[in-house]
């Protein structure tokens, strides 16, 4: 069973993320914060990580560069309510990119493909 | 004694002196003048003299040797008043040259008024010249007659209207520059691949900064490499024209009609006449890369004005970036709440649960309100188009996969029809996906379940076409909607073409993007 780390500060959010994702068959932690996350990261292993750019004041921009430069191996999908953030050269280190909507097909699609290219990968 | 002259007479008639000529007549009245300039070169005063000398008078023995001495001094000071004569009009004539050449910057023009001083009559005389610029090639330029009937017919027409050299320099410029050019064109392309010549007679002078006068004599001690023949003359002189020890160019010049032997006294001449012509020369070229300079300059200054305009308009728009970005944040997230849990507890509850139907309305609320959302949001972002190499078949097979499901939902089928080998369009990707994807979902709004939708691409005359078109369409079906508004806006904004058109049972909606870079 994949392991997801969902960083978001919505706590409404995470909670819709975990129950979709825990309907399909995934482990899912929640952080609502980046020290949370750092926290969730040393305490165990993940398969992938979904990463909401805004933290409130914080960026998860700066965590996805601190995540790929500690943890190479460890996929990331950024979810973002704007689609600008597509244009930022610092969003193109994560593996996947998917614009928040009320349906959230595309994000477990994304998961599926991205976990599939992670377990191809070996 | 009775005299032969009328040296000893105090004044005399007309017709006594048979030198005096007429407007002279004050001679006859002044008799030591008459004596200097008319008696001592006298036969019958010189008879006189020898007739008194046999009278064995002192005097009438030393008064033969002083006549020969002012003779003597007479005609050295008669040739240095030519000398001198010749040296002032140079001198007027270099100072005429000076002053002409400081009046214009215009590089052809100078060339025209130090050509017309070489080969004008009043100036250098030489019958022909030919000017080879060491850069700047395309302003050498050669002048002069091409024989003796053209060399009359420029004479004559000079010598009836006594122009000055201004006027000489600035017909020739208005209307000769570009004939002579021609005329010459043959000698001067053959010339130019001398200059460039390593150990050419040409670039030897240039090298040296010394003028040279070839003749019989110098072609047969060292040889001319041929530019005897090319210019079919016995002589001719060449003149370096430096500048600051740096070569400008070079002048050949020779009397190519009158076949006037050219002297060491021309050359010198015309030593002093290559200084000043060197010198305009370089002027008019530094005076032209200046002006260049300054036209650059201007346009940088001009883009660099433009550029801040863009700054302030680009620091404007990323306020309003930043706003919609906030915005964004703030509807989204509840947004994708409620849609989110709505679409789960629709999908976890049973079929005759009558909240289903609260459920599906709330879905397809949520879902209305993000493409709303994301309407507004990629119209504030069409103030960035960032444009590119696309495919734009690779574009209508994402948005065909990203749609994949609603067009199912309705039982739409989807029909591509794509051109193959289609040339790179370039567009901002994302507007003309937004663009396409909100055309599609336009169209679920007005066709039934079951209809089909045709995407559709070719390459045409203006660039590339993609045509979404779909049928059967509700009679007074017009395409409306802020999608649309939106979608208009933004192309437009690209100057890309547009056309929604509606038949009978028929709409189509046709996006023509560019290939090549647009700026």
């Amino acid at each position: 069973m994949a392991r997801v780390l969902v960083i978001d500060d919505e706590a409404n959010i995470r909670l819709l993320y975990a129950q979709e994702l825990g309907d399909d068959g995934y482990e899912v932690v929640t952080a609502a914060t980046v020290s949370e996350a750092l926290s969730r990261l040393d305490e165990q292993l993940f398969d992938l990580v979904i990463l909401d750019i805004k933290l409130k004041s914080e960026s998860g921009l700066d965590l996805l560069q601190q995540i790929v430069r500690e943890r190479h191996n460890l996929p990331v999908i950024l979810c973002s309510a704007f689609s600008c953030y597509k244009d930022d050269f610092s969003a193109w280190l994560a593996d996947g990119y998917v614009v928040k909507s009320s349906n959230i097909e595309e994000l477990k699609l994304e998961v599926g493909k991205v976990l599939g290219k992670k377990a191809h990968r070996g | 004694m009775d005299w032969n002259c009328c040296w000893t007479k105090e004044q005399i008639e007309r017709g006594d002196c048979p030198y005096i000529r007429e407007g002279e007549e004050e001679l006859l009245v002044l008799l030591p003048r008459r004596i200097v300039e008319k008696c001592f070169y006298c036969d019958r005063f010189r008879d006189d003299l020898r007739r008194l000398s046999q009278e064995e008078l002192p005097l009438a023995r030393i008064v033969p040797f002083l006549m020969e001495a002012l003779r003597d001094q007479k005609n050295q000071i008669s040739a240095m008043a030519g000398s001198l004569d010749s040296r002032n009009q140079e001198i007027s004539f270099l100072h005429e040259l000076a002053e002409v050449l400081q009046t214009t910057m215009n590089l052809d023009e100078v060339l025209s008024v130090a050509m017309t001083a070489i080969t004008a009559g009043k100036g250098f005389g030489m019958n022909r010249a030919f000017l080879l610029l060491t850069e700047k090639r395309q302003h050498n330029l050669g002048i002069g007659p091409r024989n003796l009937q053209e060399a009359w017919q420029t004479w004559d027409e000079i010598s009836h209207h006594n122009y000055s050299l201004t006027e000489m320099a600035s017909q020739f410029f208005n209307t000769k520059l570009r004939s002579e050019k021609a005329k010459f064109h043959e000698i001067l392309t053959l010339l130019e691949a001398h200059l460039t010549e390593e150990g050419h007679l040409l670039n030897r002078v240039l090298g040296e900064h010394k003028p040279l006068l070839v003749d019989e004599q110098l072609r047969s001690s060292v040889g001319d490499n041929g530019l005897t023949e090319l210019l079919d003359v016995e002589s001719y002189l060449i003149m370096p024209l430096v500048c600051r020890n740096r070569p400008v160019g070079v002048i050949l010049a020779d009397n190519y009609v009158t076949h006037k032997m050219i002297t060491r006294q021309d050359l010198e001449s015309l030593e002093t006449f290559g200084y000043t012509v060197a010198f305009a020369i370089e002027r008019a070229s530094l005076y032209d890369q200046l002006q260049e300079k300054v036209e650059r300059l201007v346009e940088v200054n001009e883009q660099l004005l433009e550029q801040q305009e863009q700054i302030v308009r680009m620091e404007k728009l990323a306020l309003v970036g930043e706003i919609t970005s906030s915005i964004a944040h703030s509807i989204r997230n509840p947004l994708m709440t409620i849609g989110g849990f709505a679409r789960s507890l629709l999908r976890k509850s049973v079929g005759d649960d009558p909240i289903r139907e609260h459920l599906t309305s709330l879905v397809t609320a949520a879902q209305q309100l993000d493409d709303v959302l994301t309407e507004i949001l990629t119209s504030s972002d069409s103030l960035y188009p960032a444009r590119d190499q696309w495919d734009l078949n690779l574009l209508v097979y994402r948005v065909s996969e990203e749609l994949a499901e609603r067009l199912s939902r309705r039982e739409i089928t989807l029909r591509l029809d794509l051109a193959q080998n289609l040339p790179m369009a370039f567009i901002d990707f994302r507007q003309i996906t937004f663009c396409l994807r909100t055309i599609i979902i336009n169209l679920l709004d007005s066709l039934s379940d079951g209809s089909t939708v045709t995407l559709f691409t070719r390459q045409s005359s203006e660039g590339l076409l993609l045509e979404a078109s779909a049928g059967p369409i509700p009679s007074g079906h017009t395409a409306t909607g802020l999608g649309l508004m939106v979608c208009r806006n933004l192309l437009e904004k690209q100057s890309i073409p547009f056309t929604i058109t509606t038949g009978d049972q028929e709409i189509s909606f046709k996006i023509t993007v560019p290939i090549e870079r647009r700026e």
